[in-house]
């Protein structure tokens, strides 16, 4: 029976990995990327200089640039500057007709002069970060695609565990230079050192989404009343309304300091006005989510705008809500300095590594089988090109983003939709690459093309660049130049798995029969 | 590859269902239950219930594949799930009392 | 950040080096049973003083979060390492261990 027991979760393993790899190879890639979305953005639209200004001087500026230019407006929201998006934004909504808002304005300043900059339009790393849980469909198809994902890459993840027989034993073991049983070392490493986070990020993913999937209790418990359910979970401090008579609105900046005492530390980046021209001016004033673990859905102190009184400030949290908290901060990692987000980048690329090897294995395995014949049968094939496609493929496209946000011309209409166009172009052009050309050879073209794309990155920047290097080293832009340097490295990297998957093809007679015992070997585990 | 015989991918594929839905269904009633009993305040109860329904799914969806036949693969989803109803049932009532 | 990963990383080198086949790879002998147990308990005692360093320093919360980025870190560097760089996994030990206390003092 405990035989049975291992191989039935041996076989669930191999099934739900396969079916779901390819959609979560793409989920871990984007949503690794996405622990730089501010970094990213920031390489995406280099007009944003790095200045090095406290809060309260650009919270000064961006005030008197408001009540310059949106007087009138119903609310502000001010962006400040951090450590990891280094612009200035505001924006502004006017009342419109009918009591209704009108539309919203943005607008991205210097944090130093407070003069409008002319920024190219992109969707920035902001893109990787929604596709990660969307997926690019309508909403909410995509939210439960990516959560039914989830739900079964926690299946894939427990059952690997109680598959892996040897897991202490193996602990530290990886033996390269071994044809499949490398791979399996390798995916075995991928998975088991790093199974604090990869449990972590699963879970948490299923917290982040519960209200949607898992609605029942709420229903019942409140018997239909949703809004009374969330408004018990974030009570909603409500904003006094407008009293239609003019006002004196106060220097912001000194919020800042108030709402830091109040706190006892921590950083501010964002500050809303409502109604600012009124009497009844209310100054909210929002904490970093970068101060802690858990995550705080509006973590904030509010102030009377006029009189400078103090009004109210969210609440501690209860127990089971907290827990839900810190399951979105873990996985957001917004609280995550320097050392700490590479690890996160890290340990998302052993994730994403431990798929990819995963669909690996699992054609390598059955394709032993067919190699004398040199036909695959049709479901191999599919699974072959899917390989090639999900994983080349969608590296190609990630490539040819960031190129295309240096190559498209600035005053393109939509220009940040045809970044995007280009991410899908480019993915689609390959799957049809794949489609066309055999297995090996698609491989190493495709690797090869991703390799040259992401050299190419560092170079479009440095050719297109207003400020030379020395004016970005002399900002201490680091984002920028990590960037660059990251993308020269994985081009790099691809270009040594290009070169390692055409060698091993050259020799590929001597391999089958000392795999094919191994593999057999290797059968359950 | 030889091809697999009828009986077979049809026991495969009800387990696939009873993990799929019957897991769904169970976890939802697990979920239901622990907000309805769970000695805490009604938000912070759904909060925990919904958190823990995942495991409730993942342990199900283990036992659909573990279990012998398929038909046990239902039986064992069957039983707690009832139960679970019954105490949701008993909850709920007390509550609208 | 650093003495976490440091001692971490001593820790795990200790207890690979208790096991057979990986002792027999880094230092070409068999390990006695007495060996093998002590290398267990340094190895476990090390990966929980890189628990403390970890909390000390920076509270339960994010101490927690930065120990289990140590141990996996410091886990993937040794398994990397091994089968290429035996010798420098040893290196690498032995500064970890020579350095850590530095380090501790250093931060106080």
């Amino acid at each position: 029976m405990k035989e049975g027991f291992r191989q039935a979760m041996a076989w669930l393993h191999t099934w739900t990995g396969l079916i779901f790899g390819w959609i979560l190879f793409a989920i871990f890639l984007t949503g690794t990327l996405s622990y730089f979305n501010d970094e990213i953005s920031h390489w995406m639209q280099p007009e944003v200089p790095v200045r090095q200004v406290s809060s309260e001087a650009s919270l000064t500026l961006a005030q008197r640039y408001l009540q310059q230019h949106a007087a009138g407006a119903g609310r502000w929201v001010i962006s400040l500057p951090s450590a990891r998006d280094p612009g200035l934004s505001v924006s502004w909504q006017m009342p419109g007709n009918e009591g209704r808002r009108g539309p919203r304005e943005q607008r991205q300043l210097d944090p130093l002069s407070g003069e409008v900059l002319q920024v190219r339009d992109t969707r920035g790393g902001d893109f990787f970060y929604r596709f990660h849980y969307q997926l690019q469909m309508p909403h909410p198809w995509g939210r439960w695609l990516s959560t039914s994902a989830a739900m079964l890459m926690l299946v894939a993840l427990i059952t690997g565990i109680i598959t892996h027989k040897k897991i202490f034993k193996d602990f530290f073991t990886f033996r390269p230079r071994k044809g499949q049983r490398s791979w399996l070392d390798g995916h075995n490493a991928v998975g088991v050192l790093v199974l604090p986070f990869h449990l972590m990020i699963t879970y948490s993913s299923l917290v982040i989404f519960m209200y949607m999937v898992m609605p029942a209790s709420i229903l019942v418990a409140y018997q239909g009343d949703t809004d009374s359910f969330f408004s018990e979970l974030f009570p909603a401090s409500e904003s006094p309304k407008a009293q239609g008579q003019p006002g004196q609105l106060l220097a912001l900046a000194p919020f800042v300091e108030r709402a830091r005492e109040h706190w006892g530390g921590g950083q501010v980046n964002l500050v809303t006005v409502s109604h600012p021209g009124d009497v009844k001016a209310t100054v909210n004033v929002m904490r970093s989510s970068a101060d802690r673990v858990m995550y705080e859905f509006g973590n904030a102190v509010a102030f009377d705008g006029v009189s400078g009184a103090f009004l109210t400030a969210d609440p501690a949290r209860p127990t089971p809500i907290a827990i839900a908290g810190s399951f979105y901060g873990l996985h957001l990692g917004h609280f995550a300095g320097p050392t700490l987000r590479w690890l996160y980048f890290i340990c998302g690329l052993a994730g994403t590594a431990m798929i990819g090897t995963g669909l690996v294995i699992w054609l390598g395995k059955r394709q032993l089988k067919h190699a004398k014949s040199g036909v695959m049968p049709f479901e191999l094939r599919l699974v072959e090109v899917l390989n090639i496609a999900s994983m080349a493929g969608l590296l190609i496209a990630v490539a040819t983003f960031f190129c295309a946000n240096r190559l498209l011309p600035v005053s393109l209409a939509e220009r940040g939709e045809w970044e995007v166009n280009s991410f899908f172009i480019a993915w689609g052009l390959s799957l049809v690459h794949a489609l066309v050309r055999r297995g090996r050879a698609a491989w190493v073209e495709q690797l090869a093309l991703a390799a040259g794309l992401f050299c190419a990155v560092p170079l479009l920047d440095a050719l297109g660049s207003e400020q030379s290097l020395r004016v970005l080293l002399a900002q201490g832009d680091w984002a920028r130049l990590g960037f660059d340097l990251t993308c020269l490295g994985s081009g790099v990297f691809l270009a040594w798995a290009a070169f390692k998957m055409r060698r091993a093809g050259q020799l590929g007679g001597k391999a089958p029969a000392r795999t094919a015992r191994v593999i057999s070997k290797v059968e359950v585990n | 590859m030889k091809s697999l015989p009828v009986s077979y991918r049809l026991a495969v594929t009800s387990r696939v269902l009873a993990a799929l839905f019957g897991g769904y269904l169970l976890a939802a009633l697990a979920s239901i239950c622990m907000s309805l009993w769970l000695p805490m305040a009604r938000a912070e109860a759904v909060v925990s219930g919904m958190m823990t329904s995942f495991l409730v799914y993942l342990v199900a969806v283990l036992w659909c594949f573990a279990s012998r036949s398929a038909w046990q693969a239902w039986f064992g989803l069957l039983l707690p799930g009832l139960v679970l109803a019954a105490f949701g049932g008993l909850g709920y009532g007390l509550g609208q009392s | 950040m650093l003495l976490p990963v440091l001692l971490s990383y001593s820790g795990f080198t200790a207890l690979c080096l208790s096991m057979d086949r990986h002792h027999r790879d880094l230092l070409a002998r068999t390990p006695t049973a007495r060996v093998r147990r002590l290398l267990q308990l340094c190895g476990w005692a090390l990966l929980g003083l890189s628990l403390a360093a970890a909390v000390l320093a920076t509270g339960w919360s994010l101490g927690l979060v930065e120990w289990c980025a140590a141990l996996m870190a410091s886990a993937m560097l040794l398994v990397w390492l091994l089968p290429y760089r035996p010798r420098l996994v040893m290196r690498l030990a032995a500064l970890g261990l020579l350095f850590s206390p530095l380090v501790a003092l250093a931060l106080g």
